[in-house]
């Protein structure tokens, strides 16, 4: 395996290196990749956090990365050439993910590359690909301050960024009649751009429409006792509950509401409900729970279809959203490489595949993808709602499984 | 650095000229590694490492002289980067002028801080400062009108964009040689000076350097105040260079204990201590890095150094070199025990002018 | 702010004080026997809180009964760590050194929690984990109540031992005065070893609790260690009683800060108030006037 032969070569180099002790940290620290060189294969660079906090989305992407390279080989490659993964680890830390890329453009040559997981990972890595004129595509930094930076280099790969998230919920909650219409509303937040991006985008659109903001509670990331912040929000008896969560505060959260018999008309929760194991972790009192999703392998994209029959042979279960980032990234560099008929690190190819992307609309498992400027998709999100223990589609209407339940029954 | 005693022997003279050697061939190398970096990736690893030797030596202010060990001063870097980059933000300065400013606010700051947790020793002393640090990352997690909150700041490159990034790396390496340099200069000046003196004896007994007429408490709080200007420069040179500032790792206490481990790897009595501290350190984490990524297993590698160190190499490295010289010695008279401060500060009033260092000959 | 918002803020507060109490009162027997701060005590509370997930996960028993398990090897662990391991230390620099000892010791146990059960954040399910009582028009979660029971059984215990068992007499003659201790033929350091064993049980009882209902993670420890420490500074280093009282006080105001200044602000009241004690009171409220010279 790859990693066995890394740990004796790296041990080799250690030896020498310590008899040696002259040259600093200029030993030891090759990564034995032999991608230099090898004009039979296109080499592509990611650095995914396999440990450390955002460690279980990260292994999503890399499942969704490593499927998608293993279906592009078994369909004749890219410009007829196979495709390899060199995957770093970053440990979640964005010091360690700007040497990563660093190490995969200069030490392992690497001829593209793909984006890490977690806005507060891209934007340290987007700047090193931008230093070094290279294509970046990532999977997973929808937040606004993303798109922002000047990174003329950027593609975010997913049909709409954070603050967009909840807009179809939006709609459909102003468009209540007002008497339905939910009146008060709280917020709890992670502090995280990504996540608190999707309750605040709501949040701005339900208070311009009226809808009174009686509870915002930020908290910060890793905080595992919400009892206070459930104490806050259920003495606030606001009508609707949002929080903008990533998965195990979402769960947290919600028991910490049930502990405290507290039972609001709607609830909207970001990423955690659309995790398999969501409903057994809030012990099964999901009926109702809203939660916006930029993908479904229900999508019926021809591209979906594909992707979810090959995905399910290979892990024996359907994508989630993070395997469907991973490999939408990917369809979108395959599309910017194959109409510019180039897949190497000098700067002139790498601009030939920003400017096409730029124009271009792309054929991805989330449906046609366009970019504006600045790197942000022009799509929207779907809203999803646990119906008869199910979790369903259910806005935009006519791509809905079920109807729209309104008032969410008791937890 | 070590200076031969009065009686000197061939021996001595002898070592004195491979030190010096190593000293030399040590610095050659140094300034010319960005040349015989391979590529751009080892530049960088080789400005991590020179930012970590920066940070050992700005500890060793506090922990190499008087003896008290902060597991905290991350806070202090993580300050100087913050201050760094609101200065140029807010405030519009030049990039330089502000890492100065900032350095010295931090100096300030860190008057009061010291006022505080200088009051109390040992123990109590190493929680303050581990609170300082879990405090700062609550603020700087909170306060995000001013510090971005969890999303942290982006600070703006010193040099413009036509300077390609090999370039950018050449450069800040040779900042922090520079920052280093100057750290070193001052340790050496101090540890020669009859505040040094003073600090030392309040390393090895404050109660008894009390009673002998050392201002101990003022010593301990000037000393902290230069620690902390230093460590404040180097933080926020790193984050000139690194761009962004996320507040998880600008207050992390793995960030102050690698601080730690680094000069006691290398030894805290001695000048160059922190700095081999750092560059094993600073080495072995990027080893680790590559050998066992995938895996928490870094951590794990971390602890048990830090326990061996402590355990078996409590003096450092260096020392421990020493006094493997030591053995080797044809005349073992001139070897002599460390001495208690009563005799220390004895020495010292009967030598004003303490051309020599009786505590570090021949050790 | 409401009457109902503010007994519930108050029971929260009561309820997280009582676990409080019991992890600082380990901390502060360590640091009686040995004038050791041991950093490593919430890293072994987070190895407790594993073990319980991990043996309702494997077992499908009821977490509490992992404690039957965890405590005497917590106890175990803890005796051989002091016998082999602080004990070497140079008496001279013992209290730092032991500092970064135990400050090792949590890092190992957080990178090998994170090898074994990877960084992903676990929570025990349990059919009750949802369930209520209410009293006086507030909600107590029975979870909580249950953590609270346990951390106060501890400490009754622990009291109990100290108060009433000739180990206890010998455990407290070696804390106030060591070398008198020995001098009446008590081995020292065979009783600073069962002190430093019965501290580790207590985080073995605390992590069973903190399980019940709360999410772990590896790193999770150095959320717990400021405020111990913190408390244990401001109850005054050695004293078990200021201790428990300062994190009864500590763990109230936490939960009614959060009301107006919400969660991260709250969380400073412990460094704020740790601060202060060192201005006006270095030695803490209740410690004995060595508490400064450590």
């Amino acid at each position: 395996m790859i990693g066995n032969r890394k740990t004796r070569r790296g041990a080799l180099a250690a030896t020498a290196c310590l008899a040696l002790a002259t040259s600093l940290g200029a030993c030891g620290l090759d990564s034995g990749g032999s991608s230099e060189g090898n004009d039979d294969e296109i080499v592509i660079g990611v650095s995914l956090p396999l440990t450390g906090d955002f460690s279980e989305p990260g292994k999503g992407v890399q499942r969704g990365y490593e499927a998608w390279a293993s279906y592009v080989n078994d369909n004749g490659g890219l410009l007829g050439k196979q495709v390899r993964l060199e995957i770093l680890d970053d440990q979640s830390s964005a010091d360690r993910v700007a040497s990563d890329y660093e190490k995969l453009i200069n030490q392992e040559k690497v001829d593209l590359i793909f984006g890490p997981f977690s806005t507060r990972l891209v934007v340290p890595a987007a700047q090193v690909a931008k230093d070094y004129g290279f294509l970046f595509v990532e999977p997973a930094g929808a937040a606004e301050e993303v798109f922002t930076q000047g990174f003329d280099n950027l593609f975010y790969a997913a049909p709409a960024i954070a603050d967009d998230h909840y807009n179809l919920l939006a709609e459909e909650i102003i468009a209540m009649p007002e008497a339905e219409r939910p009146k008060t509303a709280a917020y709890a937040t992670m502090d995280d751009p990504f996540a608190q991006g999707t309750a605040y985008g709501l949040k701005d659109k339900l208070e311009a429409a009226g809808i009174r903001t009686v509870a915002d509670e930020v908290y910060p990331p890793n905080t595992t006792d919400f009892s206070s912040i459930a104490a806050k929000i259920a003495d606030t008896e606001a009508d609707i509950v949002v929080g903008g969560t990533q998965y195990q505060d979402a769960v947290n959260l919600i028991v910490a509401l049930q502990q405290l018999n507290f039972q609001p008309k709607m609830a909207a929760f970001s990423t955690a409900p659309t995790n398999p194991e969501f409903p057994e972790a809030i012990g099964a009192k999901t009926e109702g729970i809203l939660s916006p999703t930029g993908y479904t392998p229900d999508a019926t994209y021809p591209e979906n279809q594909t992707f979810v029959e090959y995905y399910t042979e290979m892990h024996g279960g359907p994508p989630a959203e993070d395997e469907a980032n991973a490999w939408t990234t990917g369809e979108v560099v395959a599309a910017a490489v194959e109409a510019s008929d180039c897949a190497d690190p000098s700067p002139e190819c790498q601009q030939q595949l920003i400017d096409h992307l730029r124009e271009a609309t792309v054929d991805t498992v989330v449906g046609p993808l366009s970019w504006d400027a600045e790197g942000r998709p022009e799509s929207a999100h779907l809203i999803q709602q646990y119906v008869d223990g199910k979790i369903r589609i259910v806005l935009p209407k006519d791509q809905a499984e079920a109807d729209f339940v309104a008032v969410k029954p008791a937890w | 650095m070590p200076s031969a005693s009065s009686t000197r022997t061939g021996f001595d003279t002898a070592l004195l000229g491979i030190k010096g050697l190593a000293l030399v061939a040590a610095g050659v190398l140094v300034l010319a590694f960005p040349q015989l970096a391979p590529d751009a990736f080892i530049l960088s690893v080789g400005v991590v490492i020179a930012s970590y030797a920066a940070l050992a030596v700005s500890w060793n202010f506090v922990g190499g002289f008087t003896g008290y060990i902060s597991l905290g001063h991350a806070a202090y870097s993580g300050l100087g980067g913050y201050g760094t980059a609101l200065l140029i933000l807010e405030a519009g300065w030049n990039p330089w002028l502000s890492l100065v400013g900032s350095a010295v606010a931090v100096g300030v700051l860190a008057l009061p801080i010291g006022f505080a947790s200088l009051r109390v020793r040992g123990a109590s002393f190493v929680i303050v400062s581990i609170a300082l640090v879990l405090i700062l990352l609550l603020v700087s997690q909170s306060w995000s009108d001013v510090t971005g909150g969890s999303n942290g700041l982006r600070v703006p490159r010193p040099f413009g964009e036509d300077v390609l990034r090999p370039e950018q790396h050449e450069r800040f390496f040779y900042l922090h040689v520079g920052l280093i340099v100057i750290a070193l200069a001052v340790w050496w000046a101090i540890d020669r000076s009859r505040f040094g003196t003073g600090l030392k004896a309040i390393r090895e007994d404050e109660d008894k350097a009390q009673a002998l007429g050392v201002p101990t408490f003022a010593y301990k709080l000037t000393v902290f105040v230069i620690s902390a200007f230093f460590t404040a420069l180097a933080g926020g040179m790193y984050a000139l260079w690194f761009g962004s500032l996320d507040p998880i790792f600008q207050f992390s206490i793995l960030v102050g204990s690698y601080m730690v481990l680094m000069s006691l790897l290398g030894g805290i009595r001695s000048l160059l201590g922190p700095v081999v501290g750092a560059v094993i350190v600073g080495y072995s984490l990027e080893y680790f890095k590559s050998a066992y990524g995938d895996t928490q297993f870094h951590l794990v590698a971390l602890g048990l150094l830090l326990a061996l160190v402590v355990l078996f190499m409590p003096d450092g490295v260096l020392p421990a070199l020493g006094s493997l010289v030591d053995r080797i010695r044809p005349d073992k008279a001139t070897s002599i025990r460390e001495m208690t401060a009563a005799e220390l500060v004895e020495k010292n009033k009967e030598i004003d002018e303490a051309r020599r260092e009786p505590e570090e000959v021949s050790r | 702010m409401s009457g109902s918002l503010l007994l519930q803020s108050v029971i929260l507060g009561l309820l997280l004080g009582g676990l409080y109490a019991l992890l600082a009162a380990g901390l502060t027997l360590y640091f009686g026997v040995m004038r050791v701060v041991m950093i490593a005590h919430s890293a072994f509370l987070i190895l407790a809180a594993y073990l319980a997930w991990w043996f309702q996960r494997e077992t499908g028993l009821d977490p509490l009964l992992s404690l039957v398990v965890t405590v005497p090897l917590f106890f175990v662990v803890g005796f051989v760590m002091q016998r082999l391991l602080l004990a070497r230390l140079r008496p001279a620099t013992l209290t730092m050194m032991s500092v970064l000892l135990t400050f090792a010791i949590a890092l190992t146990i957080e990178g090998l929690l994170g090898y074994v059960f990877s960084g992903t954040q676990r929570r025990i399910q349990l059919d009750y984990s949802g369930s209520s009582l209410e009293v006086f028009g507030a909600n107590i979660a029975v979870v909580k109540l249950i953590a609270f029971g346990l951390a106060a059984v501890a400490l009754l215990g622990l009291w109990a031992l100290m108060k009433l068992t000739r180990f206890g007499q010998a455990l407290r003659a070696t804390i106030q005065h060591p070398e008198a201790a020995r001098l009446l033929g008590i081995n020292t350091d065979r009783i600073a070893g069962f002190g430093f064993g019965l501290g580790l049980a207590t985080a073995a009882i605390g992590g069973t609790a903190l399980s019940l209902d709360s999410t772990i993670y590896p790193s999770l420890h150095w959320h717990w260690i400021g405020p111990l420490m913190a408390i244990i500074v401001i109850g005054g280093l050695g004293s078990i009683p200021g201790a428990a009282i300062a994190a009864m006080l500590l763990g109230v105001s936490q939960s009614l800060l959060q009301v107006p200044l919400g969660t991260t602000w709250a969380q400073t009241v412990f460094y704020i108030a740790l601060f202060a004690t060192l201005m006006v009171r270095p030695q803490g409220f209740f410690g004995g006037r060595l508490a400064q010279r450590f």
